[in-house]
């Protein structure tokens, strides 16, 4: 098997810098790329459910959320995605090798996928983080509607885009498919360039 | 439109991809007719005016195919299942 490791860029690479953007002498918004997640989809084969929700309980401590919600335990996050499917991220010491320990511990009970390098992901605070959203996010984010843990898998300015709310400051974190990013980009930043936006060293 | 997921709740239906009536069942190609049952499973369609089951896949969510219940005249949708495990 070839071996990538040592190989990894970011596909924003050579497209951000760190630094204040948009309005000057104003950040309504902090964006933050996270590298450091691993990623594994996790499809429950047919029938076995219920084992799924035990191994993952039992391996990974995490009651498997039955819609579109996340559970997290120590490093290890699980979101529902769609009926019988979930995201599955790490980061840290568990983030290496990700896919392959979930599926030593659950792969009799589900289909499991690496995703590692599939997503863009990124963080977003500060204070107009859901003015930016509004532009582009087509799911009701007000604080009633969708709060901390929610997830929505959902369309972003034509691009598929998972959204976590992760706490109530409020923080977001977005994962757009990676051969996207730099469309994806290019709607965040032009959405928050009014209120003026930080790009975070990863 | 807004389409009442049943696992993501409401989504403008620019989520969604529109397949057709979801009656239609494949015929029997060993039955006696078949060549004309399969041409009216193939080709051939109502048109109701009023309430319609159609096949709808959210490719922009949860990506299920749900069986939606619409009104023709209105866009009323009066009830949404998932495909999956129905009696589909």
């Amino acid at each position: 098997m070839v071996s990538f490791a040592g190989l990894e860029r970011s596909t924003l690479d050579g497209l951000v810098r760190p630094g204040h953007y948009g309005r000057a002498g104003a950040t309504g918004l902090l964006i933050e790329e996270r590298r450091d997640l691993a990623f594994a989809s996790v499809t429950a084969k047919r029938g076995k459910r219920f084992a799924l929700v035990n191994a993952v309980n039992t391996a990974f401590g995490v009651a498997l959320p039955d819609g579109p919600r996340r559970a997290t335990r120590g490093s290890v996050t699980f979101a529902g995605t769609g009926p019988d499917q979930w995201i599955a991220s790490a980061d840290g010491s568990e983030a290496a090798g990700f896919a392959n320990k979930v599926r030593a511990r659950i792969g009799p009970f589900a289909a499991v996928s690496d995703q590692s390098d599939a997503r863009l992901v990124l963080r977003l605070s500060g204070p107009r983080v859901c003015d930016v959203l509004a532009k582009g996010v087509p799911v009701d984010l007000h604080a009633q509607a969708f709060k901390p843990g929610d997830i929505a898998c959902t369309v972003v300015s034509y691009i598929n885009t998972q959204i976590d709310m992760l706490d109530d400051a409020p923080t977001y974190q977005l994962a757009a498919p990676r051969s996207m990013a730099g469309s994806f980009w290019s709607w965040l930043t032009a959405s928050a360039a009014e209120f003026g936006y930080d790009v975070i060293a990863p | 439109m807004r389409i009442p997921c049943p696992y993501c709740g409401p989504r403008g239906n620019d989520e969604f991809i529109y397949l057709g009536d979801a009656t239609v069942r494949r015929p029997d190609p060993q039955a006696l007719g078949a060549s004309d049952a399969f041409y009216e499973y193939v080709y051939l369609r109502d048109n109701p005016s009023g309430l319609h089951q159609e096949l709808w896949y959210h490719g922009g969510g949860c990506r299920s195919w749900l069986v939606v219940t619409r009104n023709t005249r209105t866009h009323e949708i009066s009830d949404v299942t998932f495909a999956a495990g129905g009696k589909l």
